[in-house]
């Protein structure tokens, strides 16, 4: 009852939420220079269509009417998006944005959430061993390794990466997500081209993300061995195996959260992964729509990056009341 | 260390503890700064000891000396801690301090202190007590942990299923001693039982630690820093100033007729609800830290009404008068009493 | 408990030094180590870059078709571009939008969030639930996407615009930081005893949680530099910003999308130049980080 109720208040800001991103990039549009709405309509007429095709062409790609009152514009919008529809896009011809998100967003997913699971597990057990021998040269030498990675910017880490096993050492392949002689399909070569070609852009990723789940880990796990109920469980002899399952579990508690919020910035969070080693997923989409004026594109993409980082936000507030007892009864 | 005793044996014969020259030190700057310094003492099978000090005066450390638990960095440099039926404390380590800590010594938590998993319900974290033990019959552990409970005058099936937020202090400090019995330890050891909490709880606490140690016949040690708390539980009581014990005798005795300096200190420093406030003095002078205390001479001259210039000299002898025990030149004068060391206080304590 | 505070490492360590707090034994702190030495100095010269950088060369840099992606040279210890300028001049005449704009982003950020963060954990009530909503939304927003759309309408050639907007984007963390630290400082008796006075809400914010809050200040304003450093510079690299100022990150798009110097060694310093660069700087804000730390937390120092 009461979780239903706090998901629903949840769902309903979000929702809020998600209207006022939309609202934002419609004005957007409209304050843009050179009103690219008006542009569109204009160059259709000039093309020889008549107003009223014009106008129906324009409708089509961005989800509003020109040279209609601009509440009547928002209303349609908004109508358009309450249905799925993100209008459609300029550079590719009048193809559904949707259709081109979803063309990209299975390349970003896969990239990233590999990134992301691998610099977890690799990060959250460098953390518990920074925190356990954090009095040593190696617990240090391993926090050093977490700041100093957790510090440098992304698109360093990827030029570097590439520049290092592209160029130097021509290990792994470079540019496109896969090898385009060979023809896509469920074939050895083909996969083992995607595999490769992900490679690099994957421990970028994770690199660059590793840094944080260390350092978060760490101070998490030297707060948890300062807390009396882990000398408790030691003066009560319980199994060593017990109480470091006792320091897991609350330590790793924080974590979590922030594994599900890091999920949902993942659309947006390799913009510059992406960029560089030519994977096309949606943080490339957003720059190729914005590269080519592709306004519609671009509000769609944004659209869809900001939802998921929402979602993502009131998966983990749920994923926080499950996992923690101490919530629940809020 | 010798052989475990079985539940039966252990109910028909409490266990003593001896600690015999124990020096706990911190190491600090090139240098080793004892927080316990040569302590010896006694804990009466079936009897109540009382521990009394102010902060920093080293009991909290002796306590956890007692498990052999000191906190890192602190280092046991010397002496013992003997427990019948165990052997010496000190000298076990890995499993075998393991199955000594639960089953051999039941420790109690301060109550401002969160001794539970706050992610897991007492009846589970009493069942990973049950297991870490090798205790075949978990269901009838749980019945004894429900016994204990209700004993406390808790409702057992509403405690085994709460998380630690859902109780109140007074309920978790009765659910640490639950914890800390249901293995059978002989021997009992409480930090601080009834600090932070309210009147009404420290009552019923300090209840149930007087029936929980007659009807299990217990050997136990109450710590506190609150004169009070000790005068109304303990047998017999030890004084503790720097690291030091610097009185020891019956609970009575000591309250009645304090010897050293510093227990009538606390005594004079204790309000009495029925006495006259402005009889309670407290003590002038602060305890002093690890850094510090006097490394020579008595820990407490710097404080003492009664310091003499032998006092900054040497460090007081044990003096042994009438079953009482202090360490103080002064008082030793006054009693006429005769000086002792250590080996002679062990074998009159 | 209390008997085993005192002997915790910390303290045990930091016994063995008065622990009065002298201030210039704290400004002697910031140069402890050499690590933090290195850091001043890293931070000293990239900042007289930034300010003198400009005055040292010609409004207009010199081109050279002769000496395209020149590799290091007397004349051109970094080599040269795909004009054949000087890439050490473009790096010295670069600093200063790239250091000036972070320098606004961090003002910005620390005004919005410390005063949003301040007046919400005070006031509470209303004040609180609406200034919150808007962090929160502030923080949903996934930051940098939202720059690229931005990048659209706003002009981001001024380094002032540039820093006012990254400033805007960023203030979330530090707003519930301090937030959380007015809220807790709130219940402590001495704040308690000053409005049991009845002094005024505009002194208990300025004399009593300010200062209190100052660390997380602090160490917010640090990050934000770096932070506001990453964000403008990779705009520029990612190209979606048009080039009317020269800066590492154009630097760093040039060289990775248009002179394929990825894949092609000739453009090395090129490319190397404006890395090394960000990489100085995020290292020597690190290791201050780690000074500012000390500096309010008197219990970690002589560890």
């Amino acid at each position: 009852m009461r979780l239903a109720r706090r998901l629903g208040i949840k769902l309903a800001a979000g929702l809020v939420m998600i209207w006022l991103v939309a609202s934002g990039t419609f004005f957007l549009v409209r304050l843009m220079p050179g009103n690219p709405v008006t542009v569109a309509y204009e160059n259709d007429l000039m093309h020889g269509m008549n107003p009223n095709q014009a106008k129906a062409a324009t409708a089509l790609l961005y989800g509003f009417v020109p040279r209609q009152p601009l509440p009547v514009q928002y209303g349609r919008y908004l109508w358009q998006l309450a249905h799925f529809n993100l209008g459609r896009s300029i550079s590719y011809e009048g193809v559904p944005v949707s259709h081109i998100v979803a063309a990209a967003a299975p390349w970003t997913v896969i990239m990233v959430l590999s990134g992301i699971l691998v610099s977890f597990l690799i990060g959250v057990s460098a953390g518990v061993l920074a925190a356990i021998r954090r009095s040593t040269k190696f617990g240090d030498l391993l926090s050093v390794s977490g700041s100093l990675l957790h510090g440098i910017p992304q698109f360093v880490i990827a030029i570097l990466l590439a520049y290092a096993f592209t160029t130097i050492w021509a290990i792994f392949p470079f540019g496109a997500p896969y090898d385009v002689t060979i023809a896509p399909g469920w074939n050895l070569p083909f996969i083992w081209s995607l595999i490769t070609h992900a490679f690099l852009p994957v421990v970028a990723y994770a690199l660059s993300s590793y840094g944080g789940w260390l350092l978060t880990m760490k101070s998490s796990v030297i707060s948890v061995l300062g807390d009396d109920f882990i000398l408790a469980a030691e003066l009560r002899g319980l199994r060593p195996l017990t109480v470091a399952r006792y320091i897991a579990r609350n330590a790793m508690l924080p974590l979590f959260t922030i594994l599900a919020l890091s999920i949902g910035f993942m659309f947006g969070g390799s913009i510059f992964i992406e960029e560089i080693y030519d994977y096309p997923g949606l943080g490339y989409s957003l720059l190729e729509s914005i590269g080519k004026r592709d306004y519609p594109l671009m509000t769609g993409t944004f659209l869809i990056i900001t939802t998921a980082v929402i979602f993502a936000n009131i998966l983990a507030d749920l994923l926080y009341g499950v996992i923690d007892p101490r919530v629940r009864r809020i | 260390m010798t052989a475990h005793l079985t539940a039966a044996e252990q109910r028909t014969r409490p266990a003593g503890v001896a600690v015999s020259d124990l020096t706990v030190a911190f190491p600090a700057g090139g240098r080793e700064l004892p927080a316990v310094s040569h302590v010896s003492l006694d804990l009466t099978p079936g009897k109540i000891t009382g521990l009394v000090g102010e902060s920093g005066s080293g009991k909290s450390t002796l306590a956890l000396a007692l498990m052999n638990a000191v906190p890192k960095p602190g280092l046991v440099t010397s002496g013992s801690v003997h427990i019948d039926g165990i052997g010496n404390v000190l000298s076990l380590t890995g499993s075998g301090l393991r199955r000594v800590r639960g089953p051999g010594i039941g420790y109690v938590f301060q109550a401002s202190q969160n001794s539970l998993n706050p992610l897991k319900t007492v009846g589970k974290q009493l069942l990973d007590l049950g297991r870490s033990h090798g205790e075949k019959n978990l269901r009838g552990l749980l019945r004894r942990a429900r016994e204990l409970i209700e004993d406390m005058g808790l409702d057992a099936v509403r405690v085994l299923s709460s998380y630690q937020h859902e109780l109140s202090g007074g309920m978790r400090q009765r659910v640490g001693i639950v914890f800390a019995l249901l293995l059978n330890a002989q021997v009992l050891v409480l930090d601080e039982p009834t600090t932070a909490l309210d009147m009404l709880s420290q009552a019923s606490v300090l209840e149930i630690i007087k029936r929980v140690h007659r009807d299990l016949g217990l050997t136990t040690l109450v710590i506190s820093h609150d004169l009070g708390v000790v005068g109304e539980l303990a047998d017999r009581t030890v004084v503790m100033y720097a690291g030091r014990v610097v009185e020891e005798g019956e609970t009575q005795g000591i309250l009645r007729d304090p010897r050293h300096p510093y227990t009538r200190g606390l005594l004079a420093a204790m309000p009495r609800i029925t006495g006259d406030l402005e009889l309670a003095r407290a003590l002038p002078g602060r305890p002093p830290d690890l850094l510090t205390i006097p490394r020579a001479g008595c820990v407490f001259r710097e404080r003492c009404p009664l310091a003499m210039p032998v006092c900054a000299d040497s460090e007081p002898p044990d003096t042994l008068s009438g079953g009482r025990r202090f360490a103080c030149f002064a008082a030793a004068g006054s009693a006429g009493a005769t000086s002792a060391g250590h080996a002679e206080t062990e074998a009159a304590s | 408990m209390t008997a085993i505070i005192p002997l915790l490492p910390e303290e045990a360590g930091a016994a063995t030094a008065p622990v009065r707090r002298r201030r210039r034994g704290r400004w002697r702190l910031l140069l402890r180590t050499p690590g933090r030495v290195f850091g001043f100095a890293v931070i000293a010269l990239f900042t007289l870059m930034a300010i003198i950088g400009p005055y040292l060369y010609p409004r207009n840099l010199p081109i050279d078709p002769s000496a395209i992606y020149a590799g290091p040279s007397l004349a051109h210890p970094l080599g040269t571009d795909f004009e054949g300028t000087d890439v050490l001049a473009l790096i010295v005449t670069g600093a200063r939008y790239v250091l000036l704009s972070a320098v606004i982003a961090a003002a910005v950020t620390i005004a919005i969030g410390t005063a949003a963060g301040l007046a919400s954990g005070y006031y509470r009530g209303l004040a609180d639930s609406s200034i919150m909503r808007v962090t929160d939304f502030v923080l949903t927003i996934p930051g940098f996407p939202l720059l690229i759309v931005l990048s659209t309408v706003w002009d981001f050639g001024s380094p002032y615009s540039m820093g006012l907007v990254l400033g805007i984007v960023g203030w979330g963390g530090l707003a519930r930081a301090v937030r959380s630290q007015t809220l807790s400082l709130r219940e402590r008796s001495f704040l308690e005893a000053a409005r049991g006075l009845g002094l005024p809400g505009r002194h208990i914010i300025w004399r009593e949680i300010l200062p209190n809050v100052a660390p997380y200040i602090a160490m917010n304003l640090l990050l934000s530099i770096t932070g506001a450093i990453y964000a403008e510079v990779g705009l520029f690299f990612l190209g979606v910003v048009p080039f009317n100022t020269s800066n590492w990150g154009v630097m760093l798009n040039i060289a990775v999308f248009s002179a394929g110097a990825v894949t092609s060694p000739q453009a090395l310093t090129y490319l190397l130049s404006p890395l090394i660069c960000i990489l100085l700087l995020t290292l020597a804000i690190v290791l201050l980080l780690n000074a500012v730390d000390e500096w309010f937390n008197p219990r970690l120092r002589e560890i």
